[in-house]
């Protein structure tokens, strides 16, 4: 042991005694160069012609002398670094050793996967100007830029990291340990600031995929760019979502190809319509970006429970009506055979509710039968809604539609997102709303303006008359037909009679809302009434005197039957009305309160109907058993004289 | 006696027949139209509606309105005719109502309850054709008079208000029923239903009656044409009789009984 001591200290006092006349050399040498200085060296190298030949090239030898002066390494020599440097010799450095930055930072560890291992310190901090890490950072993109030339590292510049000041150390690390990024590494690194994006990416089919080892899924950099960085709406044509979309080799097949998808895509409104000087609505906006989702079906913002949702980013309005429908409602309660948006409007070729011919109104009342149609009604509904809307097809306003004018369809009585049930009391199609459906501006509007103050409509909206009429009660509903139709119930007199004899001859209305009795009756045992009940075409009935939408009572002044206007009323027919003083109640009901003379008329009548003609039968039964029996006696008579 | 029992007796000339006749048809027409319009869905009125068409109830107020003009002609032919001639005035005078006709009433009445014998023997017209008759002339007024309150309805309506077109209607109605009924119950039944004449008096069609009717119906007529101090009322001698009984104002009536008379 002690002689191994003995030898290691042996070794140790040699390599003090080397060091040592190192030092004293050194020494000498520094006084020697010293002697020269910094300034003897720029009586040379602040020719800024200076030059030389290194390898064919000519290299300047000018040094910045201010610049170098104000640098970190402004305090030392020229020879700290450019050591073994002969002034006196020309060229000063014949050996062609490069300067060793380490003599003095030796501190700066090299990675093995600095991909800059091999690339000199002044390639970054340069030769003289040589900064503070600080001060070296500040500039830094320009520095990296300075070499990286690469068109595709150079548009880094004015890039939205480059404007909120990311510098390219922020993604490939900084100092100097400079890495390339792989595709898998990527999400890591953009995910250090932009979290959020990359919790929702970990979860997207693309990184599923790229997981599986696709190496073809995109990362962040396949559509946002490497240096570039692109973000908000991207164009998708060039940059997005088709670079891949389209290209049939990576999605083949009829059904998972996207090509199909995106030429239909590409004539939707969507795609047509342009927004900011891009499409109204790109891939991304309904399938949304990051979080773009495959398989579970209730995942994707295109699924069914999502869709409400995506398409109210835009058309928040139409959305929040469907949700109260009845098919938004059911929706939402998970009926699967509920309709979603895409339902009626489609998928990818969304088409322009107002100029595509899927939409128009002829077309839309396809659209509506599909599902609601002889017994394949996917929902629960009430019996004879098949029976009801195939009516519609014979109803005026299809004929009308079919004709080329514009009548109503589906939509423009039922809502087109706020469909709701009838008694639903916002519903376009409840009672007390249908008047207001009907005299819809560009509809009934006239109509409605004659029914407003009628009688009907003051006990249906102001008293809120649970039975009153409203327009479908008299005209139906989806087999509304024309006032000449035979199908019309109102077309014929009687049918029209009948119509209105629903509630004014049932005893329930009657008693209920207090009507006045007997009408129909009356009028049916009327001069009028017996003409209409014969077939007559021109004798009055209801609508002829009390008018039809804006029937009121007789003691509105407004009233086609108010006493000041009866003369009017009846002279369309009677000319000779005009003065004639109406002294009795039109529909007399016969009682002796109400026509007393024509009562006791009919009395006196009946009483000697009854009496004479009573009278007259009494008279042939007697006078029938008399000559019965005079003859049986006759007859006997005459047998006895045969004998 | 079989000579009396082949014998004919003059009831109605051809020119009472052929004014029975439009009665007669213009009632009809007027009850069926008449009625045809109070109850519509009557199966009849249906048959009529079925067989005129569409326009039937049109139809049947025109052909209501025609037979009223014919049976108004009619009547004031009528009036014409008991005004002007001699066996018209005479036809009046023996439909006249007289204290008689109140005994045969009240006699018939008792036969009938068994409290005499033998029915009152009737003149030219019993109590039950007077009152027949005047029944009609009543009705024909009445109907008439209505019918064209109702018929001018426009023209009507100022001068009687609204409740005398209520009271017209009304009486026009009530007023047809009774002339309905009182036609089938009393005027069928003495013309179709009575035994004695059953299956119908052929008087209405053959103007004559026979011997047998005339002592069932009209004794105290026969015993009266009979009368030897009567003289023409022979009833052997046709001629004598129709030249007397049918008047001979009337030459249409006069040849034609000639003709059946000889028969």
């Amino acid at each position: 042991m002690k002689n191994l001591l003995y030898k290691k200290s042996s070794g140790l006092i040699i390599i003090s005694l080397l060091l040592l006349a190192v030092l004293i050399s050194a020494l000498f040498t520094y006084q020697k160069i010293k002697a020269k200085g910094i300034d003897d060296c720029l009586v040379c190298h602040e020719d800024k012609d200076l030059t030389m030949d290194k390898n064919g090239k000519k290299v300047s030898l000018f040094v910045n002398a201010a610049e170098f002066k104000k640098s970190m390494h402004g305090g030392n020599d020229c020879t700290d670094c450019h050591q073994s440097y002969n002034p006196d010799q020309i060229p000063h450095n014949p050996k062609k050793t490069n300067v060793d930055c380490r003599m003095c930072h030796d501190n700066v560890k090299s990675d093995p996967d600095n991909v800059h291992k091999n690339v000199q310190c002044n390639s970054c901090h340069s030769a003289h100007n040589v900064k503070s890490a600080k001060e070296f950072g500040k500039n830094q993109t320009e520095t990296c830029l300075g070499c990286h030339k690469n068109k595709n590292v150079q548009i880094f510049k004015g890039s939205i990291h480059d404007n909120k000041n990311v510098k390219c150390s922020d993604c490939h690390q900084g100092g100097h340990t400079v890495k390339k990024i792989s595709k898998n590494d990527v999400l890591g690194v953009c995910g250090k600031c932009h979290s959020k994006d990359k919790e929702a990416f970990t979860n997207s089919i693309h990184q599923v995929v790229l997981r599986q080892g696709n190496s073809k899924a995109p990362s962040c950099l396949d559509c946002h760019g490497s240096h570039q960085i692109l973000r908000s709406k991207m164009d998708i044509e060039s940059q997005g979502c088709l670079k891949c979309h389209l290209d049939e080799k990576m999605f083949p097949g009829e059904g998972k190809g996207s090509t199909k998808f995106i030429s239909e895509y590409r004539v939707s409104i969507h795609a047509t319509i342009q927004k900011d000087g891009k499409q109204a609505a790109g891939c991304t906006d309904c399938h949304g970006n990051h979080m773009i989702q495959q398989g579970d079906p209730n995942k994707p913002s295109v699924s069914r429970t999502k869709i409400l949702e995506t398409c109210s980013k835009c058309h928040s309005k139409e959305v929040e009506n469907f949700k109260k429908s009845t098919h938004g409602q059911e929706l939402l309660n998970g009926n699967e055979k509920a309709p979603s948006c895409a339902t009626c409007h489609g998928e990818h070729n969304i088409k322009s509710v107002s100029k595509s011919d899927e939409f128009s109104k002829i077309n839309q009342v396809d659209l509506c039968l599909k599902c609601h149609q002889e017994q394949k009604l996917p929902h629960k509904n009430y019996k004879g809604e098949d029976v009801l809307i195939s009516n519609y097809k014979e109803s005026y306003h299809y004929i009308a539609l079919k004709s080329g004018k514009n009548a109503a369809t589906c939509a423009d009585c039922h809502g087109s997102h706020e469909m709701k049930k009838v008694d639903d009391p916002d519903a376009k199609i409840n009672r007390y709303n249908i008047p207001k459906t009907c005299g819809q501006l560009g509809c009934h509007v006239k109509q409605l303006s004659e029914y407003t103050g009628s009688v009907h409509e003051v006990s249906l909206i102001q008293k809120h008359g649970a039975d009153a009429p409203n327009c479908s009660t008299c005209h139906g509903n989806h087999q509304i037909a024309k006032n000449d139709d035979v199908k019309n119930r109102m077309a014929s007199s009687k049918g029209l009679v009948q119509l209105c004899s629903d509630c004014h001859s049932s005893v329930e209305m009657v008693k209920k809302y207090n009507l006045p009795i007997g009408r129909t009756d009356s009028y049916m045992n009327s001069f009028h009434g017996l003409a209409m009940r014969g077939g007559s075409k021109v004798a009055a009935n209801c609508e002829s005197c009390h008018g039809y939408h804006n029937i009121r009572p007789s003691s509105d002044t407004l009233s086609s039957i108010n006493k000041k206007n009866l003369p009017v009323t009846c002279g369309k027919c009677h000319p000779g009305a005009n003065q004639t003083l109406f002294n009795t109640s039109i529909h007399i009901t016969d009682s002796i309160s109400e026509s007393p003379l024509l009562y006791w008329i009919s009395r006196f009548y009946i009483l000697m109907i009854l009496a004479v003609i009573g009278g007259m039968v009494m008279h042939n039964i007697f006078d029938l058993i008399k000559k019965v029996k005079s003859k049986n006696k006759h007859e006997e008579n005459n047998g006895e004289d045969d004998k | 006696m079989t000579s009396k029992h082949e014998q004919k007796y003059l009831r109605m000339t051809l020119n009472e027949r052929i004014q029975h006749f439009l009665l007669l048809s213009s009632f009809i027409i007027l009850v069926s139209t008449g009625f045809a319009l109070k109850y519509p869905e009557a199966v009849w009125v249906m048959w009529f509606r079925w067989i005129f068409g569409e326009y039937a109830f049109e139809i049947r107020g025109i052909v209501h309105r025609v037979a009223a003009v014919v049976m108004t002609a009619d009547s004031i032919y009528h009036i014409l005719y008991v005004s002007f001639t001699k066996r018209g005035r005479k036809l009046i005078v023996d439909l006249w109502f007289y204290k008689k006709d109140i005994a045969d009433l009240t006699g018939t009445l008792k036969y009938y309850f068994g409290k005499e014998d033998s029915k009152p023997r009737y003149g030219r017209f019993s109590y039950i054709e007077k009152s027949e008759y005047w029944a009609l002339v009543w009705g024909n007024l009445v109907m008439g008079a209505t019918g064209v309150v109702l018929w001018f309805n426009n023209t009507f309506l100022p001068v009687i208000s609204s409740i005398g077109m209520e009271v017209a209607t009304a009486i026009h109605f009530y007023e047809a029923i009774l002339a309905s009924l009182a036609i089938v119950t009393w005027h069928f039944y003495f013309v179709i239903y009575n035994p004695d004449v059953y299956p119908i008096n052929k008087a209405f069609i053959t103007g004559f009656l026979t011997r047998e009717e005339m002592e069932h119906e009209h004794p105290l007529e026969l015993e009266e044409m009979e009368k030897p101090d009567s003289g023409s009322k022979k009833p052997d001698d046709t001629k004598e009789k129709v030249n007397t009984v049918a008047g001979t104002d009337n030459e249409i009536s006069e040849n034609t009984e000639k003709d059946t008379e000889i028969k």
